[in-house]
This record gives structure tokens, sequence and C-alpha cells, in this order.
């Protein structure tokens, strides 16, 4: 666990849990960026995109929802799903929707820098 | 960043409903299994499958809840509702801790308030937060408040930067006077023409001072206080314009001010300091200054600048050598010395107050914890940590110190109204005994701080791990044995706090005492006296004082029922003047090693109209005082302590005046009996007596022995000779004397209170743990008694462990009493020779209290039915 603060230009990136949460956090923005879904709707969109490789389970899905709206960074209202069955939707606020470009800027950043200290760009490139 | 914070506030306030996450998760799990089936297995496999996937409902339901911005606040409600339940069950015992509590807090809030207007809170006027006093100081002496000449004042005023406004004023006696109206004396203060506007103050009718109203030679007028113009004018709204004399000169009325404006302090009349000749003196130094600091300059940057005008001032003028600056706040000012060390000794004493209340309370709770066991296992073995116990029992002390602390509040309103009553005639009008949010922070902090102060102990030790294991055995002796310690120690301590508490209610009430005992001779219920001051553009040489004055004396001495009639420069307990003398026969170069004496002035006959016994020698004549007939009557402790062994009639000495100019020499032609000139003083100085013609003063007392009150003769008798004399301080001496014991009676009254509660309190702490461990010990003291013991072993039995803390508290208790004793030494309290009497005393009473206390369970205990006793449960 690192508990010390990691300075990226001058800015505070936080310790490695709060990485974890902060990208489940920016996963599923970015999921409710296109349309608003219920909870397990999301799971699912994650899963599939990641072709199986990001499993999200309820344990930390609905915290992490439940979060993101006490920020007001997403918004849930009853709807019926697919199937027609009553179901939470969530849909992104117009903050979560600064929220999410601002995380987005910084996880490339944060991506390209460990690419850099990896010294993979150049394979990449090849 | 505002819908954020709308939305946050939104969820503080309205919960999401548990019934929607539950829904939310049902839906999961369905779709789950919808997804498992699809996949091709059977029903049950699908659900099985899922429901193993899916992992624990009751953990996301719980991290979902702590999501919730300030979900912690949900455990405190809980905690308080429970305290509230806890404080509801045990009724009787909460109702106890409570008033306990509130005596303890009530007090503490009242004297807090009663400190916070002496010492702290600004005066209630416009940037009053900002006012300041300005005087000089001597570099030399301990003296921080000396007045200021006018052209001082102009130096400072032009040369200073730190203040926004910058005004001064003298502080005298005035008389006002006109035809058709008795003349009256007041206060009245001559001032700088902005001393108005310096706090935005303006006149209730006509206006204030104009900067043309100072000018030389401008046409005297005179503001008059809200006070003067109802009892003088009885309101006459035409007052405006009217001509009065002040002193003889006459004046205009311009304005009458607001009800109960008297700035500075005190003040009835204001007239504009119109600068004179005599002004223009720097050795003339009648001014004190009053300023308002610019916004952010402190008292210590103003205090600087104006010490460095001054320091150029004393290089530059040899009279004012030795003097520095004082910028002061009118607390520092006015409320310094015994004042400020009495309301911080009251504030220490409610502080004791307080520590015995939570000390009575921390015994309490310490019996209780012990009938708790049971719950606190419960909850134990349900799964609370001890810390959330620890938590919770906190907050019930809390919670209970809080109740106690409002219903305290009553308490201290009632209190600061009766301490605002009885200071009300000698308390500066710029004092309010008025609560803000300085006291209610101190009142909130009290009840916290007290409600953990008496709750930590107990708390800790009813949550002790190894306690509960000690109670699943049945081990009662372990537990009885540790909680008799802590409670011995909070009774021992309440003990010594009291007798401390009990010396220094003790010493004020000694001091009263004794000086209403003072000078037993004189029969203080037949003396009138009254202050009379000749103003000296009328009375201008000796010659026309004593001429003056010998009149007067024949008049009254002619009244109808008045059987002697003297003046005196002091009324009997009223203050001396004090000089350095010098023996004929003991020379003393030194200046500073000159004896002190204190003496009164007076005429022929002050002896008799005083009842003073004259031992040796005569009276003074009409001769004596005048040139070369120089007397003195010595009391007889002035005279053992001059001349020891001899017979000093007919001796010499002589007084040196300020200048260090000797008097002529002075015969010695009597001896008088003792008597207690200075009431105040603890120390007081030998004291003698010298005729009035030697003097030659304008402002005496005159001191008349009447049956019947012979104040409205006397007035008339000094009108009859000067139409313009007012008589001042005109009052029966009997209550002149209580008049001038106010401090003594004032926080004589407060401390006797204080420690009779601390004595009530500490007594009941030790009558409830006697009580208790009694009680605890019923089957023992039932199988003694069958065994055969006397009720004298049961009484020891039972009461030894009492006598045991009595007796190590009381000594405790003394070891602080002594250092009070000494601090209260700075108080005007009179010299108090019985200081090892008063402790005697306080040590008798509380120790007779003490095992009074003891006795009522011991000797309930020893009259025990051992049969009942053994079956007790």
């Amino acid at each position: 666990m690192v508990h010390h603060l990691v300075e990226y230009r001058g800015e505070r990136m936080p310790t490695s849990t709060d990485l974890l949460q902060g990208t489940l956090d920016l996963l599923i923005l970015q999921t409710l960026a296109l349309e608003p879904r219920h909870g397990w709707g999301i799971a699912q969109r994650i899963q599939q995109v990641s072709k199986d490789v990001l499993q999200i389970g309820q344990g930390s899905l609905y915290p992490a929802l439940y979060r993101l709206e006490y920020k007001g960074w997403i918004k849930s209202e009853w709807g019926n799903s697919d199937n027609n069955r009553r179901a939470k939707f969530y849909r992104l606020t117009a903050a979560g929707r600064k929220q999410l470009q601002c995380e987005v800027e910084t996880w490339d950043r944060l991506a390209s820098a460990i690419g850099l200290v990896l010294g993979r760009t150049v394979e990449a490139s090849r | 960043m505002m819908i954020e914070f709308l939305t946050r506030l939104r969820f503080l306030i309205f919960r999401k409903k548990r019934s929607e996450m539950d829904d939310e998760l049902r839906f999961h799990l369905d779709q789950l299994i919808a997804a498992n089936a699809s996949a091709g297995l059977s029903a049950s496999e699908a659900r099985r499958r899922a429901l193993i996937e899916f992992g624990g409902v009751e953990q996301t339901r719980e991290q979902c809840r702590r999501q919730r911005p300030g979900w912690w606040a949900g455990l405190v409600t809980q905690d308080i509702r429970y305290a509230v339940r806890g404080i509801f069950a045990h009724r009787w015992f909460s109702a106890a801790i409570v008033s306990t509590l509130a005596l303890g807090i009530g007090l503490n809030t009242m004297v807090f308030t009663l400190v916070n207007a002496v010492l702290l809170k600004p005066v209630p006027v416009p940037n009053g937060n900002r006012l300041v006093s300005v005087m000089e100081r001597s570099l030399t002496r301990d003296d921080q408040s000396l007045p200021f000449s006018y052209p001082d004042f102009q130096d400072y005023r032009s040369q200073a930067s730190s203040f926004e406004f910058f005004e001064a004023t003298t502080n005298d006696a005035g008389v006002l006077s006109e035809p058709g109206n008795p003349p009256q004396r007041y206060q009245i203060d001559r001032a700088t023409a902005g001393i108005f506007s310096m706090i935005q103050a303006q006149a209730f009718l006509g206006r204030v001072f104009l900067p043309s109203d100072e000018r030389p030679g401008a046409a005297p007028v005179i503001v008059i206080g809200y006070r003067v113009w109802q009892e003088r004018y009885a309101g006459l709204p035409n007052i405006i314009g009217r001509q009065v004399h002040i002193d003889g000169q006459s004046a205009t009325i311009i304005g009458v001010m607001p009800k109960d404006f008297r700035f500075p302090h005190g003040v009835d009349l204001w007239m504009p300091l119109v600068p004179t000749a005599d002004l223009a003196k720097r050795d003339n130094r009648p001014l004190q200054g009053y300023a308002i600091l610019k916004p952010g300059i402190t008292l210590k940057e103003a205090g600087a600048e104006l010490d460095g005008i001054a320091a150029r001032l004393a290089s530059q003028f040899p009279t004012d050598k030795g003097l520095g600056a004082s910028v002061l706040t009118f607390s520092q000012r006015f409320n310094g010395g015994p004042i400020r060390m009495a309301f911080l000794l009251m504030l220490a004493a409610v502080g004791f107050v307080l520590l015995i209340a939570c000390a009575d309370v921390a015994n309490m709770m310490l019996s209780r914890s012990l009938n708790r066991q049971r719950e606190m296992s419960i909850r134990t073995a349900l799964g609370a940590s001890r810390w959330r116990i620890v938590r919770q029992l906190l907050v019930e002390s809390v919670s209970l110190s809080t109740l106690g602390g409002f219903l305290g509040l009553g308490l201290a309103t009632g209190g600061i109204h009766w301490f605002d009553l009885s200071t009300a005639s000698i308390r500066p009008d710029w004092i309010h005994f008025t609560m803000n949010f300085t006291v209610f922070g101190y009142f909130a902090a009290l009840c916290i701080f007290s409600g953990l102060l008496f709750g930590i102990a107990p708390a800790l030790r009813s949550t002790e791990p190894n306690l509960l294991d000690a109670l699943k055995d049945g081990a009662h002796s372990v537990i009885r044995h540790r909680g008799v310690w802590l409670s011995s120690v909070l009774v021992v301590f309440q003990f010594a706090l009291t007798v401390v508490l009990l010396t220094g209610a003790a010493i004020f009430v000694r001091s009263l005492l004794d000086r209403l005992a003072v000078n037993p001779f004189i029969p203080a219920d037949q003396v009138t006296t009254a202050r009379l001051q000749l103003p000296e553009d009328r009375y201008k040489d000796e010659d026309a004082r004593v001429h003056f004055f010998d009149r007067l004396l024949l008049r009254l001495r002619a009244i109808p029922g008045v059987t002697h009639a003297a003046i005196a420069s002091g009324a009997p307990g009223f203050g001396a003047t004090n000089e350095q003398i010098e023996l004929e026969h003991l020379p003393v170069a030194n200046p500073s090693k000159r004896p002190w004496i204190s003496f009164v002035a007076q005429s022929p006959g002050y002896f008799d109209t005083i009842h003073l016994a004259l031992l040796e020698g005569r009276d003074f004549n009409e001769i004596d005082g005048s040139a070369n007939h120089e007397a003195a009557v010595l009391t007889r402790d002035a005279a053992a302590r001059f001349w020891p062994g001899q017979n000093p009639i007919g001796k010499h000495f002589r007084f040196f005046d300020t200048k260090n100019k000797p008097t002529p020499w002075i015969t010695v032609i009597g001896i008088s009996a003792n008597m207690v000139q200075e009431l105040q003083a603890n120390d007081p100085k030998p004291l003698l007596f010298i005729p009035y013609r030697q003097e030659g003063w304008n402002n005496m007392a005159l001191v008349v022995e009447s049956a019947p009150d012979p104040l409205q003769s006397m007035r008339k008798t000094v009108q009859s000779l000067d139409s313009d004399l007012p008589l001042s301080e005109a009052l029966r001496l009997r209550d002149a004397i209580e008049r001038s014991l106010w401090f003594v009676r004032v926080f004589g009254r407060v401390f006797l209170a204080f420690a009779i509660i601390a004595m009530l309190m500490a007594s009941l702490g030790i009558y409830a743990v006697i009580a208790h461990a009694t009680g605890r010990r019923t089957q023992e003291i039932g199988v003694r008694i069958a065994l055969g013991a006397t009720m004298r072993n049961i009484l020891l039995l039972v009461m030894r462990r009492g006598l045991w803390q009595i007796g190590v508290g009381l000594i405790f208790g003394l070891g602080g009493a002594i250092p009070l004793s000494r601090v209260m030494d700075s108080l005007p309290l009179g010299g108090l020779q019985s200081a090892p009497a008063v402790f005697f005393g306080v040590a008798l009473t509380l120790a007779f209290v003490g095992v009074f206390a003891c006795w009522l369970p011991a000797q309930r205990a020893a009259g025990l039915d051992p049969v009942k006793a053994i079956r007790y449960q």
C-alpha cells in the first residue's frame, strides 16, 4: 500500500486505494455518458467493453453509485427495464459531465506518464 | 459548485429510503439469475450460483449508507436518544445530578458574566472596543494613572497619529446654583469640545458642544445630565437657554444629555474646557484623556508612540521629567487592584464549587456504575466495542450536564440581577452586568467540559474488561476495593476545596464584623456628618475659612436638640491625611526614612462629639493652631510608638510637605484613647489630631451629635451664612459606615453563599458514599450484629473510612487556605488580626458537619435488625 502522495506536475495524486476507487468512478461516469442505465446494465456494459477483464460486483458498484449520486454527478430515477421490470436508472448530470471530462484528462496524463516510466512508449510506437 | 453543494445539503436533510436500496439490489440479483438461466442452467441452479456470486447484501447496505454525507450524525442522535431514555428511566437519580450541576454551572455562568463585564467587555458606546483611557505614568514609582497638563495634552494630540479622536477632561465637583433654587453639588467635567462627538453622543434636548464653545472668550455654556434635568428642574421642557451659576460663574444651559449618559463616568454636568492662564501652566495637571484608536492600532502601539512623545517632552521641560504615557482600556484603568482581585477570587471560588459538584456527581455515577454492570455486559456481548459504550456513557453525562446547565442559566440570571442591584450605587455606570456571546460560549464549554469531567472516570471504570470477568466469577470484593479508592480520593478532594472556600468566606465575614464593631464609643445612631466645601474665589485665604467655620460652629451648636457639634477633616472611620514627620529628639536626614503618620484636623469639641476619651493633657482651645501655638493630640498607640515609656506631653515634632519643607515645631498637648480612622486600610498608620486652624482647609466634614435628625436645620444654618453652599454626603454615621462597607458586605455575602453551597455538597457527597457503601454491606453488618458486635463497633466500622477522609481533606485544605489568606491581604479588608482563629473555626465547623454526615448512615446501620439484614438482598 502506498501511503504517501504521488506528486504529479504539482498536483497531488491520491494514494493507491483512492486511485482504484477513482478509477471505478471514472468507468461508471464514462459508461453513463452515452445513455442512462441501471446498476446491472452498468456492470454488464463495463464487463462487455473490457472483454470480461473488468468484472464489478454489487459490493463495490452500489456504494460507488451512491457516492456519485451524493456528490451530485449522477441522478437516479425509477423506470422500466427491457424486460419491463421496475429498475432504478442512473443518468449523468451536467456537473457529472464536467467531472468526467476532468477525470479523463487526468487519467490520460497519468497513463502516459506511467507508460513513460515503464519505457513502453517506444515499443507501442514500433 | 452551487448545485453540488445543494445536492449534498439535500441528502444531508433527506435520507434515502431503505426499501429503495433493497429493490435495487433485488433487481440486480434477478437479472443475474436470469442471465444464468439464459446460459442454460436449471432454474434452481441458476438461482444458487447467482446467490453465491452475489455475496452478502448487508455489507453493501452498510457501505451504501456510509456514502451519505454526515452519516455518522445518526450515531450521535442514537446515542442522545439512548441517553435521554436513560435519564428519564432513573428519574430521581438524574434529578439529583441535574440539580447539583445546575448549582455548579449556574454559579459559574453568573460569576463569569460579572467578570466579563468588569474585566473584559468593552465600554457600551459606539466604537467602544477602540475606546481607551490615556493618562501619564510615573517611570520611577508604580503609578499608572497620573493626570496631565493642558500643554502636555496639546502636544500629545498634535503629535500622536494612533488616535482617531483624542479628548481630555477634568474631573471635579462643582456647585450649581441660581436664584430661587438651593445650591447643589454635582460632578462636573470640563472637557474639550469633541468629547461627545468622539462617541457619537447626541443631546436629548438642545445641542452638545461646538468647537467654537472652547475658544477663549466664548460665551460660557453648560450641558446637563438627564438626572439633573429631572431632579433639579423637574424635566422642564424650556430648560435650554436658562442662566445658571457654576461655582459662582454664570453659564447658559445649551443641552440635556439622554438618560443614563454619564460619560466618561458618573458625570452630571459638562462644560467646555476653555484655556486660561492657569491651564497653560505645565505643572498644573488636571486632565484625563480619552481616545478612540485608529482601526488596526493596538493598545501597545499607541502606548509606545505616546511614550516617545512623553520622552521628548521630558527632555524639553523639567516638570515632565520621569513621566511616561499610559494607554489602557477602561477595565484596565478603573477596575484594577482589589476589584480585579475580588472578581478573580470569585471566579476561582465558583470554579471550586463546580469541581466539588462534579466530584459529587462522579461519585454518584460510580456507585451506579456498579449497578449497571449487567447492562454493560449485555451490550458488550451484543458486539458493542468498548469505545462505543464509553462514548455512549459520555454522551449521557454531557446530556445530564447540559440539562443542569440550562437550569443553572435561570439561577445565573437571578444572581446577576441581585448583584446588579447590590452594586448599583457604587459601580461605574459603564459596567453593564449582562450576558453576551462570550458568556454563552463559556457556558457551552462548561456544560460539555463538566460532563466529560465527571463522566470519564465512571465510564472507563464500568467498561473495564477485566471487571466484567470479575463479575462473572461473582468476586464482589475486588470491584468494591477499587471503586472505594477512587471515591475516597474524590471525597478528600471535596473537603480540601471546601476548607479553602470556607476560609475565604470566613475572612470576609470576620472583616465585616470587625469593622462594624470599630469605635464602639461613638453613638453612631446619634451622630450626623456632612461635607462642606468653601469655594476658593469667595474664601480666598485661611483666615476667611477659619472665620466662616467659627461662626458656623456657634450656630450649629445653637440648633435645638444638638448636644455637640464640631468640624473635622474626616468623619470618624472615613480616612485621614498621611504625612511624614520628624521628632525633635530623633532627626532623620534621609526623607524616605521619616516615619509616616495619619492625622485629622479638627475644631475644639470634636472629642466630645464623638465621645473619644482624653486620657492625658487637654483638648484644643480657640488659640491652638494659630501661629506659634501649633499643637497636636496623639492617640495612645501613636504616643507609645514615638515616645515609648515617656510622657509625650510638651514634646515637639514637625511635618514635612511634599516639597520636603518642614512646618514649624508642633507641641503635643494631650493623649486620647485609640480609634480607627481608616476602615479600608490594611496597615493603618499612627493617628494624631491637630487643630483646624493649623491647616485652614476649605473642604471639611461637619460632625453633629443630636438625637432628632438635624440635617434640615444644618442645611438652613449653613445657607443662612452663605446661600450658595450645599451640603454633600449628608448621612447618619451608622448609615455612612454601612455604605462604606459595601465591598466587604457584597463580596462577603457572595463568598459565604459559595462556601455554604460547597459545604453542603461536600457533606452530601460523603453521606452518599458512606450510605451506599453501608447499603452494600448490609448482610455483613447483620452477621456482625448477630455475632455480638456492639453499637459502637458498628458505628466505628461504618464511620472509620469517612473520618479518615475528612481528616486528610482538612489537612490538604488548610495547606491551600494559608496561601489564600496571603492573597486576600491585598484586598481592602482592614488589618485582620485573627487569621489562626479563622482557620481553626473553619476546620472545626467542617469537621463537625462532615462527621454528622457520616454518622447518619452509621447510626442507621447500627440500628439494623440482624435477621432482616442477613436476608437483605
